[in-house]
């Protein structure tokens, strides 16, 4: 299978059937739209490294409610577009008076796009098995287009990480990451899920993260040393401790100091 | 888009680690984010400094003209100080004339600097009455995670350190370093809960009840403050923190400053 | 200020900074350098310090901007104070204005802008120093970061400048050339060679100014392989460019599903996408007893919808692509 970083506007073929997602036929040769990764399998597609959440029906996100109408919550669900959740698509009836006590500004929930329009207004619905709102656990964000990478090949690596940290784990397609378990687990499965998308682009990241949840090591990174070009500032811890302020008015003089 | 709503979850977490003595990136609460600080790092300006506060960056310009000094005094140069939430830095931050937050952070620069006289505005004098250097510090944000304001005066400073008069280029005589005689430096502290901790990201500026800004000079003297947030200090916590944001301005100064 | 000097170009045919006639002043360019932004690019062209930065595509929210069919795109050109010799009074001036309207426009050719309907794409440049083609830089360095921020593009623009001096035509101005010169004309092309932002003034023929864009062109094509460059190298450090096989054409709705029951799932072993195994642990949902009829809830219709969702807003993109004669074979 052929992989390589492509740039908008790259020839990619002469034959315009292979153009996948990603990609645009002029005058009959296909050329990329997007930077990312070129995808040879069958039709030739580009995978984003990055990029806003679009929401499609059906996608699992996660929301964050912004706004209460007489019959709708606006979620924020982390793209252009607000997501509309009417109160007939929550799991029961709910009076209208009563929807700020179920999910009021700042809740979170589980949600599923029922159906987006052509001018992209997102409907949303909680009436599906699983779908609630959040009162526990730590929401944790990442590019969307990352999104396939904490899941892994067929599930791979979030089973991996729900085993190793034994915590509840749920990925939204618009980047978002619902966890709840112990404290330090969840702690240790936020590393991990940096560390994810860190080094997304690389391989056998599966063994990799769970090396490093095992042995609490960052195997990960040692291996590209070179994105860990950290500004390492020096610490400015201790340099010296100096003596007990004598604290005094601040005077409107400008030339009270000397 | 934007923080307009956090989510409740988000603030539940960073409050029960305040609980337990924490912080979201493991800090101390007394701790400040690694800094990387560079001066001379704009030609075209007479000083600046780019300065890196965790993940906040802003550049720092010092630019010099020929003006006339304030009718009540006018044997003093003036400094003039504006800050640019430039909507580069954040999604938060929209063009247009700068805001409340802004010009209250370049306030409270500019007090830190004029109040401490860390510059001798005396020698700033060309001809009494007439005229005097005015100094244009001006603060460019470039990126706001948190805490702009303790950035944007310890490259202020810092850029002022390494300023060049440009007698010559004016024909005002000869070039002469800028008259530094203080390094005031600023530390801000925010009240999550009842627990004060010191340079605030940017999800502890979002939940604090209230913000505290000290600027402290090198002989541990202070020469501005501002409380900001709509909570409240009691004098306990507030003489703590003060106390506190000296000793990590005498850090910072030692640091970053004195080997300019 | 300086003098004109007297003469731009030396009997060796080297320019005052010593290039030659048709030589770019030195590039350098990194990506992703700001944390808030979507996409961001730090250029530094000869003296010219730029950095660019794309937020978007995003909610438009004065609602009366917003584009029914396509997203909005702003552009905004902005000097810091002390970028230049003289202190400039911050915001915006009749010159960046205009500077940031074809700019703008320099780049509506190339971005797919149905994909996004009602939203905007935000593109900030701001010069932190300048010297001389600060536009054509500010451009050179959004393209970048408009890719860096995963919008979808028909190719990248690159910019730069033709001008004359002593007679005759020069490459990229420098600043006394630009200052002194004879003529000053800024161009932005896409990678086909077609150009979106055309300026002039000063005094040309027209036969130097047909030879101004075959220049023009020349100087965009290297600025591209630098821009191409900047965005490989973002991975190249990595000796690895490698997805392996963990993106590919699977379901990730159905996956999704699958970690989503319960709250329930004690089960950790599920290891596979197909597992169904849940257990009931009433006990873990205690603080979330309001849900609970949620999972009383079964209405899964578990038809796949394969291969769909995760490329999904890409497939969008090619169905909707005008140029776009893909025959499904």
């Amino acid at each position: 299978m052929e992989r390589e970083i492509v740039i908008p506007g790259q020839f990619l073929s002469d034959n315009k059937n292979d153009s996948g997602p990603g990609t645009y036929v002029k005058d009959g040769k296909v050329y990329s739209l997007l930077y990312g990764v070129k995808n040879a399998k069958n039709k030739i597609s580009v995978i984003p490294f990055s990029g806003k959440y679009i929401p499609s029906p059906r996608d699992y996100v996660i929301g964050t409610v912004i706004e209460i109408t007489p019959s709708n919550w606006i979620f924020d669900i982390g793209s252009p577009y607000d997501g509309l959740l009417h109160v007939s698509e929550y799991p029961r009836r709910v009076e209208q008076d009563k929807m700020a006590e179920l999910m009021d500004f700042g809740s979170s929930a589980l949600l599923r796009v029922k159906d987006v329009n052509s001018s992209m207004k997102v409907e949303l619905t909680m009436k599906e098995r699983g779908l609630r709102a959040l009162k526990v656990g730590r929401v944790i964000e990442v590019t969307p287009a990352k999104v396939p990478r904490i899941i892994g090949h067929g599930g791979s690596m979030v089973s991996m990480l729900k085993k190793e940290t034994d915590c509840d784990i749920f990925v939204g397609q618009n980047g978002r990451i619902w966890i709840r378990g112990k404290d330090g687990k969840m702690d240790l499965l936020t590393e991990a899920i940096k560390l994810i998308m860190k080094h997304s682009h690389t391989s056998g990241l599966t063994d990799r993260i769970s090396q490093f949840l095992e042995n609490g090591i960052d195997v990960v990174s040692e291996k590209d040393e070179t994105v860990l070009e950290n500004d390492l500032a020096e610490d400015t811890e201790d340099e010296s401790e100096i003596q007990e302020d004598t604290y005094r008015k601040v005077d409107a003089l400008l030339d009270d100091d000397n | 888009m934007g923080n307009e709503v956090m989510s409740v979850l988000k603030k539940d977490y960073i409050y029960n680690l305040m609980l337990k003595g924490k912080r979201a990136d493991g800090r101390a609460f007394d701790e400040i984010r690694d800094i990387d600080l560079r001066t001379n790092v704009i030609d075209k300006a007479e000083g600046s400094a780019w300065i890196k506060l965790g993940g906040t960056e802003l550049l720092v310009g010092i630019k010099l003209q020929v003006g006339s000094p304030f009718p009540d005094s006018e044997g003093e140069g003036v400094i003039i100080t504006s800050m640019e939430l430039n909507p580069i830095a954040s999604p938060d931050f929209e063009a247009g004339p700068p805001k409340e937050d802004a010009i209250e952070m370049a306030r409270v620069t500019d007090r830190g600097i004029r109040e401490s006289g860390a510059i001798d505005l005396s020698k700033l004098c060309i001809t009494e009455g007439e005229e005097v250097w005015i100094v244009f510090i001006d603060i460019h944000v470039l990126n706001n995670e948190g805490n702009i304001q303790d950035a944007a005066s310890l490259a202020a400073i810092a850029a002022l350190m390494t300023t060049t008069i440009p007698g010559e280029r004016e024909g005002r005589g000869e070039d002469m370093p800028m008259p530094i005689r203080d390094m005031p430096v600023s530390v801000s502290l925010v009240d999550i809960g009842g627990e004060v901790m010191v340079d605030p990201d940017l999800d502890e500026e979002a939940v604090c009840d209230s913000r505290l800004t000290i600027v402290s000079n090198q002989d541990g003297s202070i020469s501005g403050m501002q409380k900001s947030g709509d909570g409240a200090l009691n004098d306990e916590k507030l003489l703590k923190a003060v106390s506190l944001a000296c000793k990590k301005a005498s850090e910072l100064r030692e640091t970053h400053l004195l080997n300019i | 200020m300086s003098d004109k000097p007297e003469k731009f170009i030396d009997e060796n045919g080297l320019r005052l900074d010593g290039r030659r006639i048709d030589e770019i002043r030195p590039m350098k360019m990194e990506i992703g350098v700001l944390s808030r932004a979507d996409g961001s690019c730090y250029l530094e062209w000869g003296k010219n310090k730029v950095l660019a930065a794309v937020y978007g595509p995003r909610e438009l929210h004065p609602r009366r901007l917003q584009k029914a069919d396509s997203v909005l795109i702003r552009y905004r050109y902005n000097m810091a104070a002390f970028s230049v010799e003289d202190r400039i009074r911050p915001g915006p001036s009749r010159r960046s204005t205009e500077i940031s309207k074809v700019s703008r426009e320099a780049f509506e050719p190339v971005v797919l802008t149905h994909l996004y309907p009602g939203a905007v794409i935000d593109v900030f440049a701001e010069v932190l120093q300048a010297d001389a083609g600060t536009r054509t830089a500010a451009i050179n360095a959004a393209s970048v970061a408009l890719a860096d921020a995963g919008i979808p593009m028909k190719g990248l623009i690159s910019a730069c400048a033709v001008g004359k001096v002593d007679g005759q035509l020069v490459l990229d101005l420098n600043k006394p050339e630009d200052n002194y010169g004879d003529a000053d004309i800024p161009m932005a092309l896409t990678s086909d060679g077609e150009i979106t932002l055309l300026q002039m003034d000063g005094d040309v023929t027209q036969e130097e100014f047909k030879k101004a864009i075959e220049m023009c062109k020349e100087g965009c094509r290297q600025i591209l392989e630098i821009q191409k460059e900047t965005l490989k190298n973002k991975f190249t450090k990595l000796d690895e460019v490698d997805i392996s096989d963990e993106d590919e054409d699977v379901d990730i709705s159905t996956i999704v599903e699958s970690t989503l029951e319960p709250s329930e799932d004690e089960e950790t072993e599920d290891q596979d996408e197909g597992s169904d195994e849940y257990q009931d642990d009433g006990s873990a949902e205690e603080d979330e007893n309001e849900d609970d009829s949620v999972s009383e809830d079964e209405e899964e219709d578990n038809e796949d919808d394969l291969i769909e969702d995760s490329e999904e807003s890409i497939k969008r993109i090619d169905e909707d692509d005008p140029d776009d004669e893909e025959d499904d074979a």
